[in-house]
């Protein structure tokens, strides 16, 4: 037990590691899914011809694949990032392909007559997304989007692979240090758990809140 | 049943121009002069590989079944290693064959060979990949019989498993871009960014040698020499064989520093329940004597490190052997 009480602030160090990318790379897909699902239900068959593309690639290309082309990649075509902001990069593009299938389903629970309704009052397009369509929509995603949320969260944990010091990076630092393999990803095991498990009930009390009773 | 709102085309073209940003920006990552990251440096299988190594000593049927260890292999047919395939020189897969060749891999196919008799060098071993994370536990519950894996010898390790050897004495060197004049020695990397592999105990001789220097670690040694290479780190720092056959393989880079600055001793891992180890030193000590060793050397490490095969260390000469 030793070898996690002695270096407990650098395991805690790694946990706010990955808080941030999980956090940082959520809002990513959640701003880039949010565009995307619009463009998927967009009356202009391009637009919803590319959103369609975009998650259909990013949906099922592995991560640890688009982490090597962003980290080993991007650098040849003279573009070298950090690795952390190289990994928050990917989670939000991969998380983003989740994200607008979330939105797009909460977008498509809001009945038709309700754009427009809003637009015969005369708001204007981003005013009708604003405040009528959005806000009923994302009522409805709550669960799926924590659904996304847990799943950024896991696989931030392969942005250790290229290097980004997060606590799957420091719990193998740890045990090359310790030889105590079993100790030291209980604990990083551990940590996932109770933040995905909190995500969750975050997002049933969320949920609850913010329901719509028809 | 749900509709979807029909929205106006304006903004639609906003979001148009997003979308097509971020997919240029997963477009970009390819690209035609990508520094190779599944380097194949080392021997290659060969008839002539083979017979290295089942020219190697055999043990006496007396000699294993007097071993529960070594008994229980003859009889499975095969030794189950742990290993990687993709460690140039020591262990790596020819992509032609499928066989794995290398000083480790070597060494493993000369004790199957030892104890089964066995000479399909390529049936001799079945490899289990093992990373630093599960080396400890694959042997703990016997999922493999030995790891061979530049398995660094450290008094934290021997509490969990038994080390026969030392086998090989390596040590850390430093590699840079070509033409980078910045670093010559290991203080030097004080203040710097040092990619290293993540399995690899070269990441704690840098935090002892140059406490202020920023490591980045990478899964595999290819991705530390595209590290280099790109710039993302100013240095790569590991053992100094596989270093030099990096750098003969890629002439973007060069090994600076002259001799390694640590003393690495690599160990067979083995249960500390087994009976192994008595037998398994025995068996290093036959193919020192006859010189196997040597010739294994020569024929992997010895292709990119010039000169004589260096003696063998001395079993039992280190901490936690």
């Amino acid at each position: 037990m030793h070898v996690l009480t002695d270096n407990i602030g650098f395991l805690m160090g790694g946990v706010l590691i990955t808080v941030e990318l999980t956090v940082l790379g959520f809002l990513g897909a959640l701003l880039l899914g949010t565009i995307l699902a619009v463009c998927r239900v967009s009356p202009i068959t391009p637009l919803r011809v590319v959103a369609s593309v975009y998650v259909e690639f990013f949906r099922n290309i592995p991560l640890l694949s688009l982490l090597v082309l962003v980290v080993f990649g991007l650098p040849d075509a003279g573009l070298t990032l950090s690795t952390f902001v190289s990994a928050w990069i990917c989670l939000a593009l991969s998380g983003s392909a989740f994200a607008c299938e979330a939105i797009r389903g909460g977008i498509n629970s809001v009945a038709v007559g309700q754009a427009e309704a809003a637009r015969a009052i005369g708001l204007t397009f981003t005013q009708n997304l604003r405040f009528v369509i959005l806000p009923q929509a994302f009522r409805v995603m709550v669960q799926p989007l924590v659904n996304t949320f847990i799943g950024v969260l896991l696989s931030s944990a392969l942005a250790a692979v290229v290097s980004v010091n997060d606590l799957t990076g420091r719990a193998q630092f740890l045990n090359l240090e310790s030889a105590e393999a079993v100790l030291c990803f209980l604990f990083a095991g551990a940590v996932y758990l109770v933040l995905a498990l909190g995500s969750g009930a975050f997002g049933g009390w969320l949920e609850r809140k913010v329901a719509i009773r028809r | 049943m749900p509709a979807q709102p029909t929205l106006s085309r304006r903004a639609f073209g906003a979001s148009a121009v997003a979308v097509v940003a971020v997919l240029a920006l997963g477009a970009c990552s390819s690209s035609k002069n990508s520094p190779s990251i599944d380097g194949n440096v080392g021997a290659k299988a060969g008839s002539a590989y083979d017979s290295l190594i089942t020219a190697a000593p055999i043990a006496s049927s007396g000699d294993v079944d007097a071993n529960t260890w070594a008994k229980k292999i003859k009889a499975q047919g095969y030794l189950k290693t742990g290993g990687t395939d993709s460690g140039p020189l020591f262990s790596i897969k020819d992509l032609k064959t499928g066989e794995l060749t290398g000083f480790d891999a070597g060494l493993s196919q000369m004790l199957a060979h030892y104890i089964t008799g066995k000479t399909d060098v390529k049936g001799l071993t079945k490899l289990t990949i093992t990373t630093v994370d599960t080396r400890e536990t694959l042997l703990q519950n016997n999922s493999v019989d030995a790891v061979f894996a530049t398995y660094s010898i450290t008094p934290e390790r021997a509490t969990k498993v038994n080390f026969a050897g030392p086998y090989y004495q390596s040590g850390d060197a430093i590699m840079v871009k070509k033409g980078n004049t910045s670093i010559k020695s290991v203080s030097d990397l004080n203040g710097k960014t040092v990619a290293t592999e993540s399995n690899s105990t070269a990441a704690l001789q840098i935090k002892k040698l140059a406490p202020s220097a920023k490591v980045l670690l990478f899964k595999e040694d290819a991705q530390c020499v595209a590290a280099v290479q790109q710039g993302r780190a100013d240095a790569y720092v590991l053992d100094q064989g596989i270093l030099i056959g990096d750098a003969q393989s890629n002439p973007a880079v060069e090994v600076v520093g002259g001799d390694p600055f640590t003393v690495d001793p690599y160990g067979i891992g083995l249960n500390k329940d087994s009976d192994a180890k008595a037998f398994v030193n025995a068996f290093l000590q036959k193919i020192y004597d006859s010189g196997d060793w040597a010739k294994l050397w020569k024929a992997t490490i010895g292709t990119v490190v010039s000169g004589n095969a260096p003696t063998p260390p001395k079993l039992g000469s280190v901490d936690g052997s």
